[in-house]
């Protein structure tokens, strides 16, 4: 089943005129216009260096915009107070390319630390951790340590990990990065669910191929603009139908 | 969710001081350093002050010296004059028979107590001062009555109570300064440790803060292992200063005869209670300082 975004309604997720220039004094975002209805599946697309990666960066408010305003489901980011940050983080579902996942804590301890910074209850915690590794296929190695697993299953477990607070949205960074092209597209399988319950998934990435397959909405980010937004895009503008929304 | 949030923060301090056994180590030893110098300190300010305590007592004591012609009446009115001071708590009356009694009493004047012929001793009045600095006062007024002996009025030695009194005010200073240094040392040395030590789980609190974790969630595990942390240490350097205390003050006595030391056993609970409590607090504050930048989103 793929959920219709529905681009009328008010969007969950807006960029008006960000600018974003760090003290070094490169200037990573210039003039950012962006609209993201509830449940879009969203895939930011560019070279290297282009600013997707401050992007997310300032989605999940690791920086601020040095100018213009993001709204995420209502909240202006600029402006959240910082003791309010960790209850707009709960909302986010966020993936790595590295993975990200503690070496010292079993794969169980791993995908509940996410439940245990909520302060839920044990028998809560057992049960939704136990559903979250079923998402991800990973149910019987609860015991095993990230070291132990291969780079695909370790990137479940993040994702696992991601989705066990069953959070509005799922910021994903390079998640196939590190990964070769069969684990890649189980995790993409991953994505296109957890987008399918209703998550708003956002997700930069290099991998053309996916890109090319899904035909989801694709930004395309160079030197730090928007060069195209496609709702149903490739990975390289190749078919002549280049259109850019503001 | 208080309570679990407290469970989960024991619990990950508990596991982390295991988990991280080295660095744990380093920092319950350089606390544990620290609280010894401490201890130290207070057991030798202490003890100055048991020994400044008895010359104190000692000298705010004065020996008022009749001259054998003054008569008995004279004696009693100047007695009764002194016992109605504000200043003074005690005035006795000691009779010739009696100076002469405990002169030879004592076992330092055996020899010289079998030459005496007669009685070469005044009857004296001794007089306890309540605050050491009126004893100048007091001994003034005594030298001022007509009844004194003239050639030897009083015990008093003004200048020897007036450098006990400077004395005892440089080492109550001397030792507060050095507290205050210990203080800040430690809390210099503690805060590196635990920086250290939060250093090595920075992707850890990254993560944390990642999902959503509270900065006092964060910070919750840190503390309570710097308060575990100082506890221990506290413990270890107490024990090694209960072992120690007894033979040393033995072996200073033997050492240095003239200065009345002794074994304070009531001290040791005044010592525990307060390196338990500043073990405790070096450490909480060593954490959050150490874990401070870190935990900043």
């Amino acid at each position: 089943m793929v959920l219709t975004p529905d681009f009328e309604t008010r969007p969950v997720i807006s960029f008006q005129h960000v600018f974003k220039k760090y003290p070094t004094g490169t200037e990573a975002l210039r003039d950012i216009n962006l609209e993201v209805p509830e449940g879009d599946f969203l895939f930011l697309v560019g070279p290297s260096g282009a600013g997707k990666s401050t992007l997310v960066r300032l989605l999940i408010r690791e920086e601020k915009p040095t100018k213009g305003k993001i709204f995420v489901d209502g909240v202006e980011l600029g402006r959240m107070k910082r003791r309010k940050l960790p209850y707009y983080r709960r909302k986010v579902g966020l993936v790595f390319q590295d993975f990200k996942l503690l070496p010292n804590l079993t794969i169980y301890e791993n995908v509940a630390f996410a439940l245990r910074v909520l302060g839920e209850a044990d028998h809560n915690v057992r049960s939704r951790v136990a559903e979250a590794l079923d998402t991800v296929s990973l149910s019987g190695k609860e015991n095993t340590y990230p070291a132990n697993l291969s780079g695909g299953e370790q990137q479940r477990v993040a994702i696992a990990r991601a989705l066990v607070h069953a959070p509005r949205f799922i910021i994903a960074d390079e998640p196939t990065g590190n990964l070769d092209p069969a684990t890649a597209w189980e995790i993409m399988q991953l994505f296109l669910r957890i987008n399918a319950r209703g998550a708003t998934v956002v997700m930069a990435t290099h991998n053309r191929e996916i890109v090319d397959l899904l035909r989801r909405r694709v930004i395309a980010i160079d030197a730090g603009q928007i060069a195209r937004d496609d709702r149903s895009g490739r990975y390289h503008d190749d078919v002549a139908k280049s259109q850019v929304r503001a | 969710m208080m309570l679990r949030n407290l469970k989960f923060a024991l619990n990950s301090a508990w596991q982390s001081f295991w988990r991280n056994l080295a660095v744990s180590l380093a920092a319950v030893l350089s606390i544990t350093l620290i609280l010894i110098l401490a201890g130290i300190n207070l057991l030798v300010g202490h003890a100055f002050s048991q020994v400044l305590q008895t010359f104190r007592d000692r000298v705010s004591e004065i020996s008022i010296n009749v001259s054998d012609d003054t008569p008995l009446q004279n004696v009693y009115e100047f007695q009764q004059q002194l016992a109605a001071d504000p200043r003074v708590s005690s005035v006795q009356f000691i009779t010739k028979e009696q100076a002469l009694a405990q002169f030879k009493a004592d076992p330092q004047n055996v020899v010289f107590a079998q030459q005496i012929e007669g009685n070469p001793l005044d009857a004296k009045l001794d007089v306890h001062v309540k605050n050491l600095s009126d004893v100048a006062a007091i001994d003034t007024l005594a030298r001022r009555w007509p009844g004194v002996d003239p050639t030897d009025p009083t015990n008093y030695q003004g200048d020897f109570v007036n450098r006990m009194l400077e004395l005892s005010s440089w080492l109550s200073l001397a030792g507060v300064a050095l507290l205050v240094v210990l203080m800040v040392v430690s809390v210099v040395i503690v805060m590196n440790t635990i920086r250290t030590a939060v250093y090595h789980r920075r992707k850890e609190i990254e993560i944390m803060k990642l999902v959503g974790a509270t900065e006092w969630f964060v910070r919750g595990p840190f503390v309570l292992e710097g308060v575990m942390t100082g506890l221990i240490a506290a413990a270890i350097a107490l024990a090694l200063l209960v072992v120690a205390y007894p033979p040393a003050v033995d072996q200073f006595k033997s050492d240095v005869g003239f200065i009345p030391l002794t074994y304070d056993p009531a001290f040791i609970s005044n010592l525990a209670q307060d390196l338990l409590l500043a073990g405790a607090l070096l450490g909480a504050l060593g954490s959050y300082i150490g874990v401070r930048r870190y935990v900043r989103i």
